[in-house]
C-alpha cells in the first residue's frame, strides 16, 4: 500500500503527467493485493488471462478487467474479512439490490488525504468557523447511505459553529424540514462568520424557489459557500439550466457563482471530483477515466461518447481497480481553468428510455427494475 | 397546455377554466349533439391529411421504430368507409338511430333514441402515442362532449391532432377540452369527473382504483385497464408458426397488452418443453439479431448486462444460461401460470395440457386477453372454444397477435356502445 500512500499524499490533486508512473504502480500493487486477497476477483483474472504484473505502463490500464458496478449489486466482492471493516457503504439501491462495498481504515485515510488537497486547492478549508446548513440526512447510526456520510463530512473542513440538518432525525424517521432551515439561513445572514451549505442540489433549488416565492431576500455573510453534491445521478444534464440556478442563488442568497461548488463521486469509485470556476470535473491525479466503445468495450479517443470505465487504487478493501457504471460519458480537454487534466460529462444512462407499456403489472415491474433494454 | 374553446391557454389558467367549465358545458349541452356524419367527415378530412404528409415532421420527430406502419394504420383508422364500418359494428345498422320498438300485439311501441352519455372525462394512459386522441375520437363520433386529462408521459402529438381535427370542423371546439393535469392534482381532476356523465380511465390498476375511489358511485365507469396475453402451441408447430411467434415477441418487445407473456405448450411433458426451446431459441434469437436496437444508449445496456452476466456465470464456475443472450432469452418453468414476463425479448415458456386451461386461466379472469392459437385444423375449434370458456377475449393466429383487426372488440366491449345511452320516449296519443 506504499505507491498508495505516495499517490495520495502528492500536493497537486491534478499534476496528471508527474504522477503517471506513480498511478500505474499503485494500481498494480493494488491488483496484486487483490488477485491474492479476493478469490472471484482472481477468478476473473485469471478466466481472462490478465496478470497484475502486466501493469506496466500507462497503457496497460485499458487491459485491466473491467467490472460492471452491477456486479457488486449481485454479489459480494471483498478483499478483506468483513469484520475488519470499520465501514461497509450500500449505494442508494433503486434496483431493489444495493451494493455493499467495504473500506479498510487505510482506504478512509486515504480517502481523507485527497479530500484535503482537492478542497485545499479549490480553497475551501479555513480557520475561520463557519455555519453549516446540510441539505441531506442528519447523520444517525441507521442511515449508512454514502451521502449522509459525505454531508457531515464536508462540514469538517472548518470549525463548526452549527450545523443545521434539511432530513432530520426525528422520533425513528427522516422528516423534511425546510422551514428550520430557511429560519436558519435568515438569522445566520446576520452572522460575522460565514454561512456554508452542503448537499443535495434539487434540496437547495427548491429552498430558494420558496424563498423566492415568499420574497425572503437575504445576503449572506462574505466567504459563504454553496456546496452540492449526492452522487452521479446529478451529473447529469440536469433539469434546471445551471446559469438559472446560479442566478437564483445571486438573487436570494447574494452568492456569487463562484461561491457555487459541486462535488461528485460515487460509492464504487469514491474519489472526489470537484468542479474547477468552470464547473468542469476535471480528473484528479487518484483516478484515470477511459471512455470506451459501447459495443466493443475498446477505448475510444477524447470527445467520443461511450461507456465510462473509472480506474483508482484508492480502495483495498474491495476490487473497484477499474469499475463502470451505467453511463454514457465523453471526456473533454483545454479547459480554460488552467487545469491540464482531462474533465468528464456525463451524458445520461445507458438504456432505452421512456419504455412504454399496457401489459398488466408490466408498468409497476419497470419502475422497480432497472430496465436495461 | 390546456386546450379549451378552441385555443390554447397556459397550464396556470386551469382553475379558471375549470371555474367556468359547467355554465360553458350547459349551453353546449343545450344544443343538439354532432351527428355522426359531422364528426366522420372531419376525421376523414384529417385523416387525409395525414397521409398528404401533413404531419410527417411530428411523426419522424417521435423517433418511433415503425413510424411508417403506424402512419399507415392510422391512415386507415381514419378512412370514413372504417369509420362508418365500426359504428355500423358496434352500434347497429343506422348508427345512433331514432326508432320505435316492435312489442307483440296488444302492446303500445316505444320511442327508443341512442344518445350520447353526455360529457366524458377521458383519463388516458401514455402508453401508446395518439392513444388519448383515438379516445377522444370514439367519444365525438358519439356525440358527448370530452374532457382529455393528457398522460404525463404525453409528447404532444395528442394536442397537435385534436387542433388540427377542430380546424376540419370548427363546430366541434365546444366539444373537445384537453387538460394537462398533472395526476397529483386529485383535486382538479375531481372537478372535472363531478361534471361527467361517464370517466373513461386507461391504465394500469392504480389508475383505475384511483378512479374508483374519487369518482362518484352514480357515475359510469368505462375502464380499459391492462391486460396479459399468451400463446398456445398444441400439435407440431410449423416453422412459419415459429417465425411469426418470433416475429411478434421481438417487434412488440412484449410491451403491449397484446403481447405473448407466457408460450404455453400442449403437453405435460418437461423435456417436450425443452425441445420446444432448442428449436424456438434460433429462430428467436436471429429475430432480435435483425431487430437489434441501433440507439448508443441501447447498445451500451447491452453490453453492459452482457459483460455482468458472462462475469457472474464465471464466478459461479456454470456455463452460461441455456437459451439466454443479453438480447432475448426462454425462460422455462415447470409451473403453469400466466404471469407477467421481463419483456423485451424475455418469455416464458410453460407446460399446460389442455384439459387445465379453464382452471389456470381462471386465476388470471381479470386479465385475459389475446390467446395466439397454433394448433391442429381438427382441434381448431375445440381449443377455441375452450379458450372463450375461460375467459379469452380476443384468440388470433401468432402473426396478428398484436395487429389490429378491423371491427374487433375491446377487450369483449364495444366501446362506442359504452358512450352511449337508450333513451326512451313515451309516444303520447295524438
Amino acid at each position: 500500500m506504499k505507491d498508495r500512500s505516495k499517490l495520495f499524499s502528492q500536493a497537486d490533486p491534478y499534476d496528471a503527467a508527474k504522477t503517471e508512473a506513480l498511478f500505474v504502480s499503485a494500481v498494480r500493487e493494488n491488483c496484486s493485493y487483490a488477485y491474492k486477497h479476493c478469490p472471484e476477483y482472481k477468478t476473473i483474472l485469471d478466466a481472462e488471462g490478465f496478470s497484475p504484473q502486466r501493469l506496466q505502463r500507462i497503457e496497460d490500464l485499458a487491459e485491466l478487467p473491467v467490472l460492471p458496478t452491477a456486479l457488486f449489486k449481485r454479489r459480494r466482492l471483498l478483499s478483506m474479512p468483513r469484520r475488519r471493516l470499520p465501514v461497509v457503504v450500500t449505494s442508494s439501491g433503486t434496483s431493489g439490490h444495493a451494493s455493499q462495498i467495504g473500506f479498510a481504515v487505510s482506504d478512509l485515510w486515504a480517502g481523507l488525504m485527497m479530500v484535503l488537497r482537492v478542497c485545499k486547492t479549490r480553497r475551501l478549508l479555513s480557520a475561520r468557523p463557519c455555519h453549516y446548513v446540510v441539505f441531506g440526512y442528519q447523520p444517525n447510526r441507521k442511515n449508512r447511505t454514502g451521502a449522509s456520510k459525505t454531508a457531515f463530512g464536508v462540514t469538517l473542513f472548518t470549525p463548526a459553529l452549527s450545523r443545521t440538518y434539511a432530513l432530520r432525525w426525528d422520533k425513528g424517521s427522516y422528516v423534511l424540514d425546510l422551514k428550520a432551515v430557511q429560519q436558519a439561513i435568515v438569522t445566520h445572514s446576520r452572522s460575522r462568520f460565514p454561512l456554508r451549505f452542503m448537499g443535495f442540489p434539487s434540496y437547495a433549488w427548491f429552498l430558494m424557489k420558496q424563498m423566492d416565492a415568499q420574497g425572503v431576500y437575504v445576503k449572506l455573510p462574505k466567504g459563504s459557500k454553496l456546496m452540492l453534491g449526492g452522487g452521479w445521478k446529478q451529473f447529469y444534464t440536469e433539469e434546471v439550466d445551471k446559469p438559472v440556478f446560479y442566478a437564483l442563488a445571486k438573487k436570494v442568497l447574494g452568492l456569487e457563482e463562484a461561491d457555487i461548488i459541486e462535488f461528485y463521486g460515487a460509492v464504487e469509485h469514491p474519489i472526489l471530483y470537484c468542479d474547477c470556476a468552470y464547473h468542469h470535473f476535471h480528473v484528479p491525479i487518484y483516478s484515470r477515466v477511459l471512455i470506451r466503445d459501447v459495443q466493443t468495450l475498446k477505448p475510444v479517443p477524447h470527445e467520443t461518447p461511450g461507456l465510462v470505465n473509472l480506474i483508482s487504487p484508492m480502495v483495498f478493501a474491495t476490487p473497484l481497480l477499474s469499475v463502470m457504471p451505467d453511463d454514457l460519458g465523453v471526456l473533454h480537454d483545454g479547459c480554460p481553468c488552467g487545469l491540464s487534466s482531462p474533465y468528464l460529462e456525463i451524458l445520461g444512462r445507458v438504456g432505452l428510455q421512456d419504455i412504454k407499456t399496457c401489459a398488466a403489472g408490466a408498468a409497476e415491474l419497470l419502475e422497480q427494475t432497472e430496465v436495461s433494454l | 397546455m390546456i386546450l379549451a374553446n378552441g385555443k390554447r391557454y397556459e397550464s396556470a389558467m386551469q382553475d379558471t377554466i375549470l371555474s367556468g367549465l359547467a355554465a360553458k358545458l350547459n349551453q353546449t349541452l343545450a344544443k343538439p349533439a354532432p351527428t355522426p356524419e359531422l364528426v366522420i367527415s372531419a376525421i376523414d378530412k384529417l385523416g387525409r391529411t395525414v397521409e398528404a404528409g401533413a404531419f410527417d415532421a411530428q411523426i419522424d420527430a417521435l423517433q418511433l421504430d415503425g413510424a411508417q406502419q403506424y402512419k399507415a394504420l392510422a391512415i386507415r383508422l381514419l378512412r370514413r368507409d372504417y369509420l362508418e364500418f365500426k359504428l355500423r359494428t358496434e352500434l347497429g345498422a343506422d348508427a345512433m338511430p331514432d326508432r320505435y320498438t316492435e312489442p307483440p300485439a296488444g302492446l303500445a311501441p316505444l320511442r327508443v333514441l341512442t344518445r350520447p352519455l353526455g360529457v366524458l372525462l377521458h383519463i388516458a394512459a401514455g402508453n401508446a402515442d395518439g392513444l388519448p386522441a383515438f379516445s377522444v375520437a370514439e367519444g365525438l363520433v358519439t356525440g358527448n362532449v370530452n374532457l382529455l386529462k393528457l398522460p404525463q408521459a404525453d409528447n404532444g402529438l395528442s394536442l397537435t391532432i385534436l387542433e388540427a381535427l377542430m380546424d376540419m370542423e370548427p363546430r366541434l371546439a365546444d366539444y373537445i377540452y384537453v387538460f394537462d393535469t398533472p395526476s397529483s392534482d386529485l383535486a382538479a381532476i375531481k372537478r372535472m369527473a363531478d361534471l361527467s356523465d361517464g370517466i373513461v380511465v386507461w391504465g394500469g390498476e392504480t389508475a383505475v382504483a384511483a378512479v374508483r375511489r374519487f369518482a362518484h358511485p352514480g357515475t359510469k365507469l368505462i375502464e380499459w385497464g391492462h391486460r396479459l396475453s399468451f400463446a398456445y402451441l398444441s400439435g407440431p408447430v410449423p416453422d412459419q408458426a415459429l417465425a411469426d411467434l418470433a416475429e411478434h415477441i421481438i417487434t412488440t418487445q412484449q410491451l403491449l397488452c397484446s403481447s405473448c407473456q407466457v408460450i404455453y405448450l400442449d403437453t405435460a411433458d418437461m423435456e417436450a418443453v425443452r425441445g420446444f426451446c432448442d428449436r424456438f431459441y434460433p429462430v428467436l434469437e436471429g429475430m432480435a439479431l435483425q431487430h437489434q436496437p441501433k440507439t448508443m444508449g441501447a447498445v451500451a445496456a447491452l453490453t453492459l448486462r452482457s459483460r455482468t452476466d458472462h462475469l457472474e456465470a464465471l464466478l459461479d464456475g456454470r456455463a452460461a444460461k441455456p437459451w439466454h443472450s443479453p438480447l432475448c432469452s426462454l425462460i422455462v418453468r415447470e409451473d403453469t401460470a400466466l404471469e407477467l414476463s421481463p419483456m423485451l425479448g424475455n418469455v416464458l415458456v410453460k407446460p399446460l395440457p389442455s384439459a387445465q386451461i379453464i382452471e389456470v386461466l381462471r386465476e388470471k379472469k381479470q386479465y385475459l386477453q389475446t390467446a395466439g392459437l397454433c394448433c391442429r385444423a381438427e382441434d381448431r375449434e375445440r381449443l377455441t372454444q375452450l379458450l372463450v370458456r375461460a375467459g379469452v377475449n380476443r384468440i388470433t393466429s401468432l402473426k396478428n397477435m398484436s395487429a389490429s383487426l378491423p371491427g374487433e372488440a375491446h377487450d369483449g366491449e364495444y366501446p362506442l356502445r359504452r358512450y352511449v345511452r337508450m333513451v326512451n320516449v313515451e309516444p303520447q296519443a295524438q
